[in-house]
């Protein structure tokens, strides 16, 4: 027991003694002291459309378009063109900067800007034949977050969450670690016409990554002789309103938001990890902001039941994502900063038997364009109709490409995969059936993938 | 021969294509060829560069550069230029230049005013089919063979039915379709209404030369309403219920009351004063009583609760807070927001003048079919006044904060009219009319020809650009004193901008050459050519900031040639998609009315006036379901912005269409439906639990009791800054946004505005992109989509914000610091704030538990706080928030 409280609690004893409390007073002492239990959330589990291979995902969101030709996509031809034109001499190719090699016994082809995830490359399932529904980056993005580039429909965690409900009531059942905000803001994880409960709540890496978690009140005793004062307010309205579920919701709400502000810092303190933990990711001390610390918190989370993560790497600001008109040697700097961590993730849920329930994705809004205008550019365009995600884990086949796009990378030759199929796919995972995971809205039953998308059951194990 | 061309130009104009001809022929022989195996490969329907080279009007439409061709112009005209190697920049075709001789085809063609007569088939594709398909085909097609006779297909038709054959190609006085037509013999088609003479002379035509076919441009299926969609309820005229003469009091209570009895419910007994007194300034203020209101009303009450009551609700109705909530209300049905939600969103630093004009509206009790009409169509009806013109212009608001998308709003209309149909459909009708932009509406007995009906009259507005990525600068504001008088007024400000302008857009062409990659100058590097960008830009700012700031609105005026729109196959704007052109005019299930051919207007003062009529029977019944639904926290129809198939059914249909008729009887006065609701018992009954009725009516659909309603997001805050006494209750004006002509926004870096203020919530900033955290938390409004029905969620991290923010320790200790100031004794202090905040005194129990509260935290606080003052405040700040997080003050009896 720390020594100021057990001071107060002798304080209290001879108060108590000289009987200058008030009647309630000792109780209530001694009551701020002990720790609130924590009941049910409305939040709690649902049960699947069928059984389901995955519990969770874990969304790994790279801003700014990247090029599938300079990672998961190898094009030797282009690379044998490279600046010679082609159509008129309108546009050149443009081969990879970057060499690509053969990993893992399933010899899928990476290029050298990701060597750590190559490690991995029998764990990952690479798409080649991904399309979105929008060529710009803010259409792009909100279409693979909600499966719609214009109007704001809920995003793909919102859905989750309402289709699964969470397992952890002290902590938000769909979580986003962005230390910025992505082309589209916060309706890629916005719950639109869901009940707001299934929005995402944004984790901002730092030292207070949930707004409103930590206690305000000046001591934690206080804070609980507080509480006892709400829930007597309550009491006190209740009486003759028993039956009103409201109210009694209500004051569940507090019980659970004193729990979340104890349990939720505790997810992301992470002295428990063990050095060769952090070193795997390649965490250094006192670290609460890179994209290494964002994995590990998203490994932490999963741990604890949170069913939807997304990590978001960039924002905005062309410095600093993958949009790379005019400077695609930025690329080696945001590969690093990635790589490592992305890799000693999928190695880390491994180890601990989580992979297999764990649908873990990498995906960016496009990629890039295999041509370019002018011979010797350092950069490409946007390039939405063929690019490349990977899906490692939950029920997910691993060491396995699917689809392919043509000989110069620039549309899909086979297997073209929407992102309402990639869409529906995850939530075939889940054990959600994507056609039948509906809310009514307007007059009309919405879905995430609107009237799109089919499972893309060749991947699945 | 010059005669001869101004001839057949006018032939042209009259819309008939002539056969032979000299100029006819160049056409067929030396023209139609090359534009068929050249120019139509890449601008038929690939449509690049937005062009399209296989009809007239197409050609002279033009594309992303503009007309291709001028009539009579050859040397103005872009595709002779292009052609002919004298544009400065580009050649077409990209396979190489066209023979010489070509050319000169092409020359003496333009020159000669580029003739293009119709083909047949285009002929029949264009001018016949969709008169058959409109006057013939539902008697005379696949589905229905009404005499045998089928004519959507050529050997059909010339075969004919039971009277003969109805077609002999090239001999149209023989034909009997002709004679039909002419009404000559027996036959008189179609029966019930003669067919135009243009019409008929179209077929005549037609089958004088030979009466081709050819495929439908569009293969509509002609829209058939149902019996059971055209019998559905909210369809029919009202149905007003008879009240007994002998019923004395408030018709609502019969109406309420018999189905109660029906039920074999009890309604509950009335509120209590302290509580009636809360619950209807809450209702129509949005904030709460003040502590000596709530006394007097209470000692009054006692004595004279009708007077009373009546009164409190008049003060209530005449307040400027009035208008304030309900005007809140209207915001939420139309999306308000003061940013257009592009990628960039782009802020409108105007749009505050039209959220103003619907307080104002509310406030002065505007009749609602005024207020309709003002907001769809109030720049084209007369006004008296100049101020009364100016406000109806701010009115057109309304349709000006569509929702705006993307880099290039501009390229995306269709969805921004798609937002401005789908708001109008649901805010003023209750119907989902948005649905059948891509299709046939799938319940409801709307069809797509029913949306581009209306379409027509908003492609014929001009929305305002408020800017965006591609093109910041903003275009079509209203002015006060007019376009041309503004344009005098700013001409030399205009041109030191647009010099300033040039200079910008230069620097930024330079930038962008590396986003393209065609670097010309590589000496200079990407960031270098970024930095001389935000440097022009940081010249120009200045001149930007001194352009004056004329009185203008973000508004909707009609546009030069208000014309009828053609179907968008599967919502896809493309030309290649288009279907045939659909008349302006009003949903079909509503009498399908169309604009008098003599209209020369958008049509939307003629879709405001078929809105704003008693005779819309769905106008007036969704308006007082929505202000019961305001009064009661849900509607006789609980789905307010849905009265089609999906929607809800009404549980009191015959109080829906009694109040709906006392609407328009009352000249569209909401605040009389407000003053007949709040007088009905069924307004005053207390919200006690009867365990009986619960049984029977969990959801109190019957209305035997009063619903408990939770504050909002709005009269929460509100009611806290009134507490601490920050609020500032003066009204909102024009938030604190830059100059808009130094806008640069972009996806890149959006706009992104924090305006913290104190006033009143409904006078905060609401962005579309960056929405407000605060009211998204607590089911708030979202400025992105018509939010008909607030919900009341309950979550963690609501609690979290009572417990943790900033905002609500700040207000608290506000509240504490006025507490300790203004009563000297704990007790009076407890009395106080019970007082305040709840409008109640405390009991006894309460007034001990506050003091064990107070002494308990006294020894806390010694531990962390070393003055007294300090554990004082603390201690008090802790009691108000506990009080501000508590039930009794978050919920409404």
């Amino acid at each position: 027991m720390p020594n100021s409280l057990r001071q107060r609690r002798r304080v209290i004893r001879s108060l108590a003694a000289g009987g200058l409390l008030l009647p309630g007073v000792l109780s209530e002492l001694l009551a701020s002291d002990s720790i609130p239990q924590h009941r049910t959330d409305p939040l709690a589990p649902k049960r699947p459309h069928f059984s389901p291979r995955a519990k969770r995902v874990i969304f790994l969101f790279l801003t700014g378009g990247v090029s599938h030709i300079d990672t998961f996509d190898d094009k030797p031809l282009l690379r044998k063109y490279h600046d010679q034109p082609r159509n008129n001499r309108t546009r050149y190719c443009k081969g990879s900067m970057w060499p690509h090699r053969a990993y893992g016994q399933s010899g899928i082809r990476i290029s050298d800007l990701f060597p750590q995830m190559a490690r991995m490359a029998d764990d990952l399932c690479v798409i080649r034949s991904m399309k979105n529904i929008n060529g710009d980056h803010f259409g792009a993005t909100i279409g693979i977050h909600t499966g719609s580039a214009t109007f704001n429909r809920p995003s793909m965690g919102s859905w989750v969450s309402y289709g699964l409900g969470t397992e952890n009531q002290n902590l938000p059942s769909f979580m986003v670690v962005s230390a910025g905000i992505p082309y589209g803001g916060g309706q890629n994880w916005g719950a639109d016409f869901l009940p707001v409960l299934h929005q995402g709540t944004q984790i901002v890496p730092g030292h207070h990554p949930i707004a409103n978690i930590e206690r305000r009140s000046v001591s934690l005793a206080q804070q609980r002789t507080e509480m006892n004062l709400l829930e007597y307010f309550n009491l006190q309205y209740q009486k003759g309103r028993e039956t009103d579920m409201n109210l009694a919701a209500r004051m569940k709400s507090f019980e659970t938001a004193a729990a979340m502000q104890t349990a939720a810092p505790e997810a992301f303190r992470l002295v428990d990890e063990t050095q060769a933990t952090k070193a795997l990711y390649g965490l250094e001390e006192g670290d609460t902001s890179s994209f290494a610390w964002q994995c590990l918190v998203a490994r932490r989370l999963a741990e604890r039941g949170v069913r939807f993560i997304e990590l978001i790497d960039g924002d905005t600001s062309i410095d600093k994502n993958w949009d790379a008109h005019a400077n695609l040697s930025k690329y080696p700097a945001l590969a690093r900063n990635v790589d490592r961590p992305i890799a000693a993730l999928l190695e880390d849920l491994k180890r601990r038997g989580m992979l297999d329930e764990t649908l873990v994705v990498l995906t960016s809004e496009f990629g890039r364009g295999p041509f370019v205008p002018t011979p010797g550019t350092d950069g490409r365009g946007h390039h939405a109709r063929c690019y490349s995600s990977w899906i490692a884990g939950g029920g997910v086949k691993g060491g396995m490409t699917y689809g392919a796009s043509d000989e110069f990378g620039d549309d899909v030759a086979e297997d073209v995969v929407t992102v309402h199929d990639f869409q529906a796919t995850l939530l075939h995972q889940l054990g959600i059936d994507h056609q039948r995971l509906t809310y009514r809205h307007a007059g009309r039953d919405f879905r995430l993938t609107d009237v799109h998308g089919k499972v893309v059951r060749a991947i699945l194990a | 021969m010059k005669q001869f061309w101004v001839a057949c130009c006018a032939v042209w104009c009259l819309g008939q294509a002539v056969d032979g001809g000299e100029a006819e022929r160049h056409f067929e022989t030396r023209i139609r060829p090359v534009l068929i195996k050249t120019c139509q490969k890449c601008h038929g329907n690939e449509e690049r560069g937005g062009l399209r080279l296989d009809s007239r009007e197409e050609m002279l439409a033009g594309g992303k550069s503009g007309a291709a061709v001028i009539p009579g112009n050859p040397q103005g005209s872009l595709l002779f230029q292009l052609i002919a190697g004298t544009h400065p920049t580009r050649k077409m075709p990209p396979s190489g230049p066209l023979p010489n001789r070509v050319v000169a085809d092409f020359s003496e063609w333009i020159a000669a005013r580029a003739v293009w007569p119709e083909s047949r088939r285009e002929f029949y594709q264009r001018r016949v089919e969709p008169i058959l398909r409109q006057r013939c085909y539902s008697c005379h097609s696949d589905t229905s063979r009404k005499g045998g006779l089928r004519l959507d297909l050529h050997h059909l038709a010339v075969r004919g039915g039971k009277s003969g054959p109805a077609i002999l190609p090239r001999n149209p006085d023989g034909s009997l379709l002709v004679q039909a037509i002419r009404r000559q013999g027996e036959l008189k088609m179609p029966p019930a209404k003669r067919l135009a003479d243009a019409e008929i002379a179209a077929i005549v035509k037609w089958v004088a030369e030979g009466a081709a076919y050819g495929p439908p441009l569009e293969k509509l299926e002609h829209y058939t309403i149902s019996d059971s969609q055209r019998a559905f309820w909210s369809f029919q005229p009202l149905q007003i219920p008879d009240i007994p003469a002998s019923f004395p009091g408030n018709p609502i209570d019969y109406l309420v009351e018999t189905r109660l009895l029906q039920q074999g419910l009890t309604p509950v007994p009335a509120a209590e004063a302290a509580e009636l007194v809360r619950r209807a300034s809450y209702d129509l203020t949005g904030l709460p009583p003040g502590a000596q209101q709530v006394e007097e009303f209470v000692r009054e009450f006692a004595s004279d609760p009708d007077g009373t009551w009546r009164r409190w609700i008049e003060r209530l109705l005449a307040s400027r807070q009035y208008g304030e909530r309900w005007g809140r209300h209207w915001l939420d049905l139309v999306r308000y927001a003061d940013t257009a939600g592009d990628a960039a969103d782009y802020p409108i630093p105007e749009a505050y003048k039209y959220r103003n004009y619907v307080i104002d509206a509310f406030h002065d009790d505007m009749p609602y079919d005024q207020f309709i009409r003002e907001q769809i169509a109030g720049d084209l009806f007369a006004a008296e006044t100049e101020s009364e013109t100016w406000r109806q212009v701010i009115a057109t608001g309304y349709l000006a904060i569509s929702r705006r998308i993307g880099v290039s709003p501009q390229n995306l209309r269709h969805i921004t009219i798609e937002d401005t149909i789908n708001n109008l459909g649901r805010t003023f009708l209750g119907l989902t009319i948005g649905c059948a932009r891509c299709h046939d509406h799938k319940f409801d007995p709307i069809s797509t020809a029913d949306y581009y009906a209306l379409y027509g009259m908003f492609e014929s507005s001009v929305y305002p650009h408020p800017g965006a990525e591609h093109k910041p600068w903003r275009q079509d504001f209203v002015y006060r004193i007019g376009k041309k008088k503004a344009a005098t007024l700013l001409a030399s400000h205009r041109q030191v901008l647009q010099e300033w302008n040039q200079k910008e857009r230069a620097a930024l062409e330079l930038y962008r050459d590396f986003q393209r990659q065609k670097v010309a100058d590589p000496s200079r590097s990407r960031e270098q050519a970024w930095r001389h960008v935000l440097a022009v830009r940081e010249q120009r700012r200045p001149y930007a900031e001194a352009f004056p700031q004329l009185e203008r609105a973000y508004a909707i005026v009609d546009g030069a040639d208000p014309h009828d729109t053609t179907i968008q196959r599967g919502g896809s704007p493309a030309k290649r998609d288009r279907g045939p052109a659909v008349r302006r005019g009003f949903l079909q299930i509503l009498g399908g009315a169309t604009l008098a051919p003599t209209v020369r207007e958008s049509g939307r003062r003629q879709l405001a006036e078929w809105i704003a009529t008693a005779r819309n029977p769905l106008t007036s019944r969704v308006m007082v379901n929505r202000i019961w639904h305001y009064h009661f926290g849900k509607g006789i129809v609980a789905s307010t912005s849905d009265f089609g198939i999906r929607g809800e059914r009404a549980s009191h249909p015959g109080l829906l269409d009694w109040l709906a008729r006392y609407f328009i009887e009352q000249q569209w006065s909401i605040k009389q439906v407000h003053r007949l609701i709040m007088t009905s018992r069924v307004y005053r009954r207390s919200t006690s639990d009867l365990p009986v009725n619960r049984a029977a009516d969990p959801t109190n659909r019957y209305f035997w009791r009063f619903d408990r309603l939770r504050l909002d997001a709005e009269q929460f805050r509100d009611s806290v800054l009134l507490f601490s006494g920050r609020l500032d209750n003066t009204s909102g004006g024009r938030h604190p946004f830059d100059h808009h002509l130094t806008y640069f926004y972009r996806q890149h870096e959006p706009f992104v505005g924090v305006f913290p203020t104190n006033k009143r919530s409904i006078y905060m900033m609401q962005q579309r992109i960056n929405k407000n955290p605060y009211l998204d938390l607590f089911d708030g409004p979202d400025g992105n989509i018509q939010l008909a029905e607030r919900r009341a969620t309950t979550t963690t991290l609501q609690a979290l914000f009572l417990m943790n923010s900033a905002f609500v320790h700040e207000q608290a200790d506000a509240i504490a610091a006025r507490i300790i100031a203004e009563e000297s004794r704990q007790e009076a202090r407890v009395r106080w704030i019970y007082r305040t905040l709840l409008g109640r005194t405390p009991t006894s129990d309460e007034i001990l538990r506050a003091a064990e509260f107070f002494q308990v935290s006294r020894i806390q606080l010694a531990a962390t706080l070393e003055s007294e003052e300090e554990q004082l405040q603390a201690a008090w700040s802790g009691f108000a928030r506990g009080m501000l997080a508590s039930n009794e003050f978050l919920y409404i009896d």
